[in-house]
């Protein structure tokens, strides 16, 4: 029967046997005594591979294994091979004969972790164990470690695809306007979105947000921010009113303070006039036809989400024919070289000097190609968004 | 990323450098955690060595000014440079966060 030190704690390593040598046992309680005492080690003793199985079956607190390779009933380089099937993390030491370099290899290639040889020498014994434990101390940090790399890559997986999702799949076409966006997301970290929504009497309504954080949980604050969003739009007239609704929805039940930043406005393509309002977001950029453009002033409002009956004071340009008016996030203008420059408002302006304004499309398209040129190779931090409405004609 | 504290009478004054973004956010969060004590009257975070802060920096920073208004302890920030100064400008957090020039303006406003 198997038997156990008693001196043990529960922390320590529990080391198991496996020797038919009767003699084995007191020796080894005893020369270990030390390690015992302490707490590092515990011993369980097995005296063939059968018993060991049982042990190591009905106690699932072994951490390795040392064991002889000639026993009766089942013998060590058989036990060698069970153990895996038992639990594939227990690591095993064979005691062979000095010398016996046939059992050793067949040993290693079942898996054995390490060896010692006959006459047992204790402190040979001693180090080979700790060298054990330390390997395997290694090894299950490695595999925690992988676990949590793969549920944080399915957690990114499940935020990305929520937040491509919301994306609209196509842009309303009118009379008088081309609208185009677009978002290149970051690999890791994510929380742009943005909206086109058709109003009664032919207006638009454009919206471009930053969720704060990332993950799951700031895609689906995405999603509700969203939703709320395309509510208020259709159901309300003015863009303050629109922002200062989402912002009290938003703030009900945000334990996590997770808050998004909106540009929201709203576009009649008849008359040209822009009404937007501005909640903690960048200020849309207003470019002309003959390549100069204007930064369009904040209206002073605060990011949605973090504090309740907040008012929203609008805003009101209107486009001349050939305009475009540029709404993007922070990833376009704080996007990053090698050198660690942002990218900046210049460099945005900067764009239309050189590529007088064509159709929305190739001004989104020029936009985000040259905010990837400018990073090159540096890893991008941030979604970089960009929704472009351009008034035709003029 | 670093926080850094010192502390003048009951007031915690944290120091932080480099970027807080969405990649160190969460160890930004934990740090300060860490260095503020239940003692601590007033938390200032001194900024002057931060060159970058995201949405989810000032995230960190809105529900540390919350647990502090909660724990009655008194918060400011301090010494932002222009474009973190502009980050909670454009935000709009420059309304909700009490921000200085510089820590000595912080310490009187807080009364340490």
């Amino acid at each position: 029967m198997a038997t156990s030190a008693r001196e043990a704690s529960s922390d320590a390593y529990k080391i198991l046997v496996v020797d038919d040598e009767p003699d084995l046992e007191p020796l080894i309680l005893q020369r270990m005594r030390r390690n015992i005492r302490a707490g590092r080690y515990e011993f369980v003793f097995a005296h063939n591979g059968i018993e060991a199985l049982d042990v190591l079956r009905s106690d699932g607190d072994i951490d390795m294994v040392v064991s002889d390779i000639n026993m009766p009933q089942m013998d060590g380089l058989t036990l060698l091979e069970q153990i895996p099937k038992v639990d594939p993390n227990i690591r095993s030491v064979i005691v062979s004969a000095y010398g016996d370099m046939r059992n050793i290899r067949t040993a290693m290639n079942r898996g054995a972790f390490d060896f010692v040889t006959k006459p047992l020498d204790f402190e040979d014994l001693q180090i080979t164990i700790e060298r054990t434990l330390t390997h395997m101390a290694e090894w299950k940090e490695a595999l925690q470690s992988r676990d949590k790399l793969v549920a944080l890559q399915n957690e990114l997986d499940v935020a990305s695809k929520i937040q491509q999702g919301i994306l609209p799949a196509s842009f309303p076409v009118g009379d008088g306007f081309e609208v185009y966006g677009n978002m290149d997301p970051a690999r890791n970290v994510g929380g742009d979105f943005f909206d086109v929504i058709v109003l009664e009497n032919d207006r638009l309504a454009l919206a471009v947000a930053d969720v704060s954080d990332k993950g799951v949980p700031a895609a689906l604050f995405m999603m509700s921010s969203r939703t709320l969003l395309k509510g208020a739009a259709i159901g309300r007239g003015a863009p303050g009113d629109v922002l200062s609704e989402v912002n009290d929805l938003l703030t009900e039940d945000n334990e996590a303070f997770m808050f998004v930043t909106v540009l929201y406005a709203v576009f009649d393509p008849h008359s040209g006039d822009l009404t937007y309002a501005n909640g903690g977001h960048n200020n849309p950029l207003l470019v002309h036809a003959d390549g100069t453009s204007e930064e369009l002033p904040h209206t002073g409002g605060i990011a949605l989400g973090v504090m309740p009956g907040l008012e929203y004071k609008e805003s009101s340009i209107t486009l001349a024919k050939g305009d475009a008016l540029i709404l993007y996030t922070d990833g376009v203008s704080e996007a990053m070289n090698s050198e660690g420059e942002e990218f900046g408002m210049d460099r945005l302006r900067d764009i239309f000097v050189q590529h007088p304004l064509t159709s929305a499309r190739e001004t989104n398209e020029a936009i985000l190609q040259a905010v990837h040129d400018f990073a090159g190779d540096t890893a991008q931090s941030d979604d970089v968004t960009c929704l472009v409405l351009q008034r035709l004609g003029g | 990323m670093e926080v850094n504290a010192a502390r003048d009478g009951a007031t915690l004054i944290a120091r932080t450098d480099g970027r807080v973004d969405g990649t160190n956010a969460t160890e930004f969060q934990d740090a300060l955690k860490n260095v503020i004590s239940p003692d601590d009257k007033a938390v200032i975070l001194d900024f002057e060595d931060l060159s970058y802060i995201s949405s989810a920096g000032l995230r960190v920073i809105l529900l540390t000014a919350k647990d502090m208004r909660t724990a009655n302890v008194k918060f400011a920030v301090c010494s932002l440079s222009q474009s973190v100064r502009d980050v909670f400008t454009i935000s709009g957090f420059d309304q909700i966060i009490d921000i200085h020039d510089d820590q000595q303006t912080a310490l009187s406003a807080v009364g340490g």
